[in-house]
């Protein structure tokens, strides 16, 4: 196994790892935004820039996806790296002046601020790292949004900048967004959720009990067919509903409830 | 003619086959050589070719007498561009009318039309042949020796040049049965390979990497099966190398291609071509089709056990796919986007695959080499930089054209022997190489070498080969607002720095052509710079600011005076110089007060006029329509 020495901490890790996958396991931090361990690595934001000893000289790298092949030596807190990552953050600053979330990360990094005014556009401080179109494509297999436009021009969007019908309306993207550009608004009204900006829609389930919502209903109907697919159950309920299907249209408050009943007078 | 071509199903099938072509019987035959490059077709090259054709079909002599589509010639400023065999007599800017009596007077009489002979403006001299002229004379050329004397659509006129017999000395060895003492004539993969390394021929596609040692790495990287490419993704502003090359010579690609499939071990190859260059798709296309249909492509190539072809992928004119790791996501389907290269793409491009990615003009330098061996190659040029390199000479210079000279040649040449110097009597001011990553090199460097080291330290690089000429008109400062524009339009816009960093620097740059430049501007832009190169994902990224930290390292001075003085030098920033009318030349004609848009301007007729410069809006007509130039720029 190769040995990654941080700042004179060495340790060692499978070949293949990370610079980063090896500073955690040292517990060292570099500050990351378009890193998500369940997603691929594009090492877009380029916050994680470390740099790494190639004989008489240094490189910056990204830590993100950079992989350990060998023996290597890396410097994190250097004053070059440092610099690099704090040239990065301050025009991410600049361009989402806004983002509390920003802020906190850069005071972390020792930013102040930046010196750099707001001239390129960001939708509700979006900083582009494109983890919400990675989650969507990798994770939930839909694709329902992705980069339009090139350059400064880049935005987030579902295709055509219109309301997608690929979108389930999982919230997935809201979850992994590190800035909190995607919200997921529920209108109950309608029975619907809506996945803000991009103005998608999906049906909701309504709790049998209490009419309260529950889930996107293809959120649901995808859920029960991985299920259906991939989990065990009984030789002889094969082609008949599992009995947990019955009961899922309950929302948790109210499935609680049954359960404790249930428990009660068994 | 040889039109219905069959497949050859052996080496010695084909040798005979070439070895016929090449000893035909020439003598006696008038050719015209017409230039069907994109830039004469531009002036009516397409029209001239009719015309021909229909002066031959009149006299009747449509054996002895032939007209040939060819690529470009080079001299594009001159366009279009008729050459005339067996003299060989060059004729320039020919229109319509003059195709009567070039047939009469030189194709049937021999005789040279001189009022449309090249003439030098130095001496004064009418020049028959194109070998005579500066602009060809200083000229070597190896990639474009065949360009403007085969018409790209026959693949027979590139056999009968010697085409694919290069392909023919590489595969002889693979041939199915031949005895090895008998026929050691053949080359290995790794002789191909160590031919080429001792040519030592680097990539020129602007990056330099040594070609041989990247064929190496592919060749024993893990996996297969192995890819090449053919990069044709030419996007610089004012380049147009590979495009000359792919519409002049699309055989010379395919060969190149074929023997670096075989010294890496490859049988699938692709082609990327902007389809802006629909000539270059048309011809490649073409050339493919015809390679395949007489066996030089497909499955057992000539009957060896060596089988490759090729399929033309064509690109959407996104300057950043001309990166290799974002050319080949766009092969794939997805959007052009680079991604790191902490593994090359040697070891995993293309799929996932060990990949092999040459600039079409590295791959056309390839038959050359293997031909006329790689000491002969190792000879032209510089210590580090071997061979030649194909420039598109452009700007204010008074020869623009597409030009092939030995790495190592001085800038001062390029320009003032080839390009014949600055148009209209013009004083030099820089030469932008290297593209929008590249650099402004000014007068004091003239005499720098231009090679991959060189220029790279004169803080510009060698890049896919542009010359973008400037000349004391030119606003260093507007230039390099010009190429941080075009970057950041053309930047993917998926890292931080490229897109965040390029539009700081772009607010900044139109700041201070604009006449709002802040003291500490420049150290700004230096700072961005910094950031760019240290921690962009791609080449686009961290060379962008080549453009800037040139300007800033050799033309502070125009910084100075935006920011400072609110001056344009060069008068070319509106607003940063005034217009003025020379009273003495001013010979009160009207014309300006009466094109004036806001009425700034007032004069008696026939006497001086002036311009009121409260009203003034520096929009320019007044410049433009003088007669006189009676208006300055002050």
């Amino acid at each position: 196994m190769p040995t990654v020495t941080i700042d004179g901490h060495s340790v060692e890790v499978e070949r293949g790892a990370t610079v980063l996958d090896a500073a955690r396991y040292a517990g060292i931090w570099i500050p990351t935004l378009c890193y998500h361990p369940a997603l691929s690595c594009e090492a877009s934001c380029r916050l994680c820039m470390v740099e790494l000893e190639r004989g008489d000289w240094r490189q910056l790298i990204t830590a993100c996806n950079y992989q350990v092949r060998q023996d290597i030596v890396v410097y994190v807190t250097s004053e070059r790296a440092q610099q690099a990552r704090r040239g990065v953050m301050e025009l991410l600053l600049a361009r989402s002046p806004d983002s509390e979330e920003l802020k906190e990360l850069a005071e972390r990094m020792g930013v102040k601020g930046t010196r750099w005014p707001t001239v390129t556009e960001s939708l509700r401080n979006c900083i582009l790292c494109g983890l919400c179109v990675r989650v969507c494509e990798q994770i939930i297999g839909k694709s329902a949004i992705g980069f339009a436009g090139r350059g400064a021009d880049r935005t987030v969007a579902a295709p055509f900048r219109e309301p997608s019908e690929d979108c389930i309306g999982c919230g997935a993207c809201a979850a992994v967004c590190p800035v909190g550009t995607i919200k997921v608004r529920v209108h109950q009204d309608e029975c619907e959720v809506e996945i803000s900006p991009f103005k998608s829609r999906a049906k909701l389930l309504v709790c049998k009990q209490c009419g309260a919502p529950i889930l996107s209903a293809q959120v649901c109907e995808q859920a029960v067919g991985w299920a259906l697919a991939h989990l065990p159950h009984p030789k002889k309920a094969v082609g008949q509903a599992p009995p947990y299907l019955k009961r899922l249209r309950l929302c948790p408050k109210c499935r609680r409830l049954q359960t404790a009943g249930g428990v009660a007078s068994p | 003619m040889i039109d219905a071509l069959v497949k050859f199903a052996s080496i010695a099938d084909f040798e005979g086959f070439a070895r016929s072509l090449r000893s035909q019987d020439r003598t006696g035959i008038r050719s015209v050589r017409l230039c069907m490059g994109t830039g004469c077709q531009a002036k009516g090259a397409a029209r001239l070719y009719e015309l021909f054709e229909e002066a031959i079909k009149q006299s009747g002599q449509a054996g002895p007498i032939e007209v040939k589509p060819t690529g470009c010639h080079g001299l594009c400023q001159r366009s279009p561009i008729v050459v005339v065999e067996p003299a060989g007599i060059f004729y320039q800017q020919v229109e319509e009318p003059d195709v009567a009596e070039i047939f009469r007077e030189t194709v049937l009489g021999g005789r040279a039309v001189p009022r449309l002979l090249y003439q030098d403006p130095e001496t004064g001299k009418k020049l028959e042949a194109a070998e005579e002229i500066p602009f060809y004379k200083v000229q070597q050329r190896i990639v474009l020796s065949q360009n403007g004397r085969i018409d790209p659509t026959k693949i027979t006129d590139y056999i009968a040049e010697g085409g694919y017999s290069a392909l023919v000395k590489v595969l002889t060895s693979a041939c199915a049965g031949a005895s090895l003492p008998l026929r050691k004539q053949g080359m290995t993969p790794e002789e191909v390979i160590a031919e080429v390394e001792v040519a030592g021929l680097r990539g020129r596609g602007g990056g330099g990497f040594p070609t041989a040692r990247k064929w190496r790495s592919c060749r024993s990287a893990e996996g297969s099966p192995k890819y090449v490419i053919g990069n044709g993704d030419e996007g610089d502003p004012g380049a147009y190398m590979d495009r000359s090359l792919m519409e002049g010579n699309p055989h010379s690609v395919i060969e190149g291609m074929l023997i670096g499939a075989y010294a890496i071990g490859s049988e699938k190859g692709y082609i990327y071509v902007r389809n802006e260059y629909p000539l270059a798709v048309k011809y490649l296309r073409t050339a493919i089709s015809q390679a395949r249909e007489i066996g030089l492509l497909g499955e057992s190539i000539l009957g060896t056990s060596f089988s490759f072809d090729i399929q033309i992928n064509r690109g959407g004119g996104a300057f950043v796919c001309g990166e290799s790791t974002a050319l080949m996501a766009s092969l794939e389907g997805r959007p052009g986007e680079p991604r790191a290269k902490y593994v090359h793409t040697v070891e995993s491009g293309l799929w996932g695959k060990p990949t092999n990615l040459n600039n079409v003009e590295t791959w056309a330098n390839v038959p050359h080499i293997i031909n006329r061996g790689g000491k002969w190659f190792a000879g032209i040029g510089t210590e580090k930089s071997r061979g030649t390199k194909v420039f598109s000479l452009v700007g204010k210079i008074a020869n623009s054209g597409l030009i092939e000279v030995p790495m190592g040649i001085t800038l001062r040449r390029i320009i003032y022997e080839i390009g014949a110097g600055m148009r209209d009597g013009k004083r030099f001011k820089a030469v932008q190489t290297g593209g929008p990553s590249g650099g402004c090199i000014p007068a004091e460097h003239l005499d720098a070498r231009v090679d991959f080291e060189e220029l790279t330290k004169l803080g510009s690089m060698m890049g896919s080969g542009g010359l973008i000429v400037m000349d004391e008109d030119t606003c260093m400062v507007n230039v390099a607002r010009y190429f941080t524009d075009f970057l950041l339009n053309e930047s993917c816009g998926k890292c931080t720095p490229c897109r965040e960093g390029l539009a700081q620097m772009r607010h900044i740059l139109q700041g201070i052509t604009k006449g709002d430049g802040q003291a500490g501007d420049v150290e700004k832009l230096q700072a961005l710079a910094e950031i760019l190169s240290g921690t962009a994902l791609c080449a686009l990224g961290t060379t962008a600011a080549n453009p800037v930290l040139s300007t800033i390292r050799y033309f502070r001075d125009e910084y100075d005076a935006h920011i400072l003085d609110r001056r344009c030098p060069a008068k070319e920033c509106r607003g940063l110089f005034i217009y003025q009318i020379d009273s003495e030349a001013c010979k009160g004609c009207g014309i300006c007060l009466k094109n004036c848009p806001v009425d700034a301007i007032t004069g008696e007729r026939k006497a001086p006029h002036v311009i009121d410069q409260q009203k003034c809006t520096r929009c320019g007509t007044c410049w433009e329509k003088c007669p006189f130039t009676a208006v300055l720029k002050v």
